[in-house]
């Protein structure tokens, strides 16, 4: 074997920034193409790793669908080095991109045909945003679609426009609901959990998909057993520091298992027994 | 953009970290064509009172300097503490282990009296003001002041080892200090120095001041193993961490 | 496959011949104790160092190396091309390399690991001297099969040269007065294989290795995690003497004009506090205790399941390097046998 001739798996490809919109005070919206013309050939729940050069790199959720291929989006939260630099930069300004890496949404084989049930909470809409949309842009192929949304505020809600949407959209459930209202708010208050009960589903035909902050996990797998959904039909996408992408850095780790390789998009049924994933 | 404008002040210390930067030699000209020095009193003959990047290098010990610090804060943009002496206090608190009294007598005897000699317990900056960023060590790296000035210019958040000396120091393929019978405070030490002190067969001084959880209930239960006291590991670290709240 | 049969002295004579082509790394003194290092001449050659502080690892990942440079947004990966010599690696180092190579050539390439590794001849070397914490003769590593491009092994008085591969071939390529060994010498360094597999084990091991991730299976919520963490300093020591660690940092680095630089990747270790911490603030493994444990999972289990064989070669690096005295594989592992 000639490592010469091999690609370098850690080498970024240069990306330009069709559009940088800022969404709330945290999140920030990019539009992205890779200067190759190649689409970045990305499946649902899958992420990549986003370069500054001198700054550094993290791995985002790809937030669109794969149906565009001609650019991807991603939205990313201002929490680190990376992601505060990526803040500040404008249209046209340029990125490296590795990827995509990871598991995605079984939008082909076990989704297909069955009821949906989404549950994000927060950021987690972000990775979920491209699944989505998938099952929208091709509605048919799928029964009931129920989508909740919980945030913290009504502030902190992403893609307004698109919730505004789904809200109308008289073939599918939209449910959201905020942690604590304020004045303008009209809708429902409360963690994400309180919006479960109120669903009906056929546990039998439901596909429940699953993202969230690390703790919101364990409630909504509670309710989800109440509803008599089986751990098979369960899908979450997990958070963890996949720093190099590639299985071998280390940090994504869970239990034996890497977030970045065997994950972020994890059947329920498979990690139930593992200790570290929930 | 324009160049940051830096001014460089020092309070109580031995002057060895400026001296540091001094030390960059040539590397000072690639120094200045990130920023502008203003005010600073070991290389330029300046003063101002217009800066962006405030570097504080030495501690607090009187009543005067804090007001001076507070004066430097509310002009800056960015304060930078420089050193051990002014990001965790460092040697000067070895006085805080005796009476400000004794403290007078012994150092200045018969003047201790004198107005300008007033002292009181040496404090760190960041116990006084809102410190942006540490250069820590006694002296600073200056590598690693390089690195720091060159985030702060690039807008990055400097990347500073939370761990403790040993990863550095086994990096560097010394034999632990403890191998040898003496007590090193590596383990409990923040890294960031590349193990200077292991690496020329010294212990390590813990002066760029602990990491953020020390262990220190094992330091104290595995000092028996290694045929030491309590004693024996305190009269190490009151050197550069007296008073630091693990102890 | 060739045997030759050489005195210290013509083995040194070898040395000097290859050091004038190529750099070698072998085992020179460094105070009391034993590292690799770059060779100047074959005198300050070790062949009879009980172990070395750090593990020759360190020529394939180094602490810190440099992956890509970059200017502007635009990358370049960086690739250490130099071939070397690597002079008198024991068993139980050459199995964790063979473990290493496995991580990193296995699903994505690693080409800067890779690179050196295949730019690498290996010249093995039979333990002369054991070193007080190695238990490798627990783990099957204190003799190795085959991996090497050249093995040594000292039988009396003289040397038994196993040449092996093409590398190795290159190697002794144009030594004058080769002498072939007798099969009887060569027959006769069974013996110093079943001494070194019987006396290398400072330690004794009570499970049996294949029983080891089962017994990690049952043993989450044991003890022994508990009670050894709570004496962990979080420093890392274990993790950076470890040959089979391989978990790594990177970051950027900046030169003056602020638009080109480096990305560095340096070791990492998951006993260090942040090691699993995400942006957002959350810690994943955020107690001594479950990052104690992951390591021992790690070498018992998690990779063990990707490399085919427990991740620990019985070195022993860890237990000398571990101030409060924790860090001994044996000792975890017969505790859960135990109870």
């Amino acid at each position: 074997m000639d490592a010469r001739t091999m690609k370098d798996i850690y080498l970024p490809e240069p990306a330009t920034l069709l559009e940088v919109k800022p969404f709330t005070e945290m999140e920030t919206y990019y539009r992205i193409k890779l200067d190759s013309g190649r689409p970045l050939g990305h499946k649902p729940g899958q992420f990549a790793e986003i370069s500054l050069a001198g700054i550094g790199e993290a791995p985002i959720s790809i937030s669109s669908s794969p149906v565009k291929t001609d650019h991807f989006e991603m939205v990313i939260r201002n929490v680190g080095n990376l992601t505060r630099a990526l803040r500040t930069l404008k249209d046209g300004d340029r990125v490296g991109i590795r990827g995509p890496f990871g598991t995605s949404f079984p939008v082909n084989d076990v989704m297909k045909g069955k009821d949906l049930l989404y549950i994000c909470g927060g950021m987690g809409l972000v990775p979920m945003r491209s699944v989505i949309q998938y099952t929208l842009d091709h509605r048919d192929d799928y029964g009931e679609i129920t989508i909740c949304y919980g945030t913290k505020s009504p502030s902190e809600r992403l893609f307004t426009d698109e919730l505004e949407n789904w809200g109308k959209r008289k073939d599918i459930a939209f449910l959201e609901t905020v942690d604590r209202g304020d004045d303008s708010w009209k809708g429902n208050v409360g963690v994400i959990t309180k919006l479960m009960p109120g669903i009906s589903i056929d546990p039998h035909k439901t596909v429940a998909l699953v993202c969230g902050p690390p703790i919101m996990y364990k409630f909504v797998l509670l309710e989800l057993r109440k509803m008599e959904m089986s751990n098979e039909n369960i899908y979450m996408s997990l958070e963890r520091h996949m720093k190099c992408g590639v299985g071998k850095c280390g940090h994504c780790q869970i239990n034996g298992l890497y977030a970045c390789q065997d994950g972020p998009v994890f059947k329920y049924s498979e990690i139930a027994d593992v200790k570290e994933a929930i | 953009m324009s160049k940051p404008r830096v001014a460089i002040f020092d309070f109580a210390c031995c002057e060895g970290c400026q001296l540091q930067i001094v030390n960059m030699e040539e590397e000072i000209i690639d120094l200045l064509s990130v920023v502008t020095p203003v005010e600073w009193r070991e290389a330029i003959s300046d003063q101002s009172t217009e800066y962006d990047i405030a570097i504080i290098e030495g501690s607090i010990t009187r009543p005067e300097d804090e007001e001076r610090l507070k004066t430097i804060r509310d002009r800056a943009k960015v304060l930078i503490a420089l050193g051990a002496c002014a990001t965790i206090g460092g040697v000067n608190k070895l006085k805080n282990n005796f009476g400000m009294d004794d403290v007078k007598s012994s150092v200045y005897g018969e003047a201790r009296d004198m107005p300008h000699l007033s002292t009181y317990p040496t404090k760190a900056a960041d116990e006084i003001v809102k410190v942006d960023y540490k250069v820590h060590g006694c002296p600073i790296d200056n590598r690693e002041f390089a690195y720091i000035v060159k985030c702060i210019a690039t807008g990055k958040e400097p990347v500073i080892p939370y761990y403790p000396v040993c990863v550095e120091c086994k990096e560097k393929e010394n034999v632990c200090r403890f191998e040898y019978g003496e007590i090193c405070l590596g383990p409990i030490t923040r890294a960031g120095c590349d193990a200077r002190c292991p690496s020329n067969g010294a212990w390590c001084f813990g002066c760029r001041g602990f990491v953020d959880d020390p262990n220190m209930n094992a330091g104290r239960e595995i000092l028996e193993k290694y045929g030491k006291t309590v004693e024996d590991l305190m009269h190490r670290i009151v050197l550069f961490n007296t008073g630091r709240k693990e102890e | 496959m060739s045997y030759y049969k050489m005195s210290e002295e013509d083995l040194r004579q070898w040395v000097d011949h290859l050091l004038s082509k190529v750099t070698v790394y072998g085992v020179q003194a460094k105070g009391d104790r034993f590292a690799f290092n770059a060779l100047n001449d074959s005198s300050s050659l070790r062949l009879d160092y009980d172990v070395t502080i750090l593990p020759p690892k360190k020529y394939f990942l180094p602490p810190k190396e440099t992956l890509l440079s970059y200017k502007g947004q635009k990358y370049d990966s960086v690739v250490d091309e130099k071939p070397f010599v690597l002079f008198g690696v024991h068993p139980y180092d050459l199995a964790a390399i063979r473990q290493m190579d496995k991580i990193f050539s296995s699903d994505n390439n690693d080409i800067h690991y890779m690179t050196r590794r295949n730019n690498a001849t290996i010249v093995a070397l039979d333990v002369q001297t054991p070193s007080a914490h190695n238990f490798s003769g627990n783990m099957n590593t204190a003799v190795i099969e085959g991996e090497y491009d050249i093995l040594l092994t000292k039988v009396d008085s003289s040397y038994v040269v196993d040449v092996r591969t093409g590398k190795g071939k290159e190697l002794i390529k144009g030594m004058s007065g080769l002498v072939t060994a007798e099969m009887a010498l060569v027959d006769s360094r069974h013996k110093v294989w079943e001494e070194n597999k019987s006396r290398l084990r400072a330690y004794p091991l009570k499970p049996s290795l294949s029983e080891i991730p089962g017994l990690l299976d049952k043993s989450r919520e044991h003890p022994v995690w508990a009670e050894k963490a709570e004496l962990c300093f979080s420093c890392g020591s274990c993790v950076m003497v470890c040959p089979t660690c391989y978990c790594f940092d990177v970051q950027d680095e900046a030169e003056w004009d602020l638009s080109s630089g480096k990305r560095i990747r340096s070791w990492d270790g998951c006993m260090l506090e942040r090691f699993a911490l995400v942006a957002g603030g959350h810690n994943f493994r955020k107690t001594k205790e479950e990052r104690y444990r992951h390591r021992y999972y790690r070498k018992g289990k998690y990779v063990a399941e990707k490399v085919g064989e427990i991740s620990c070669v019985g070195c022993g690096r860890c237990v000398s390097a571990c101030v409060p005295g924790i860090a001994n594989p044996c000792e975890v592992y017969n505790r859960l046998k135990e109870d």
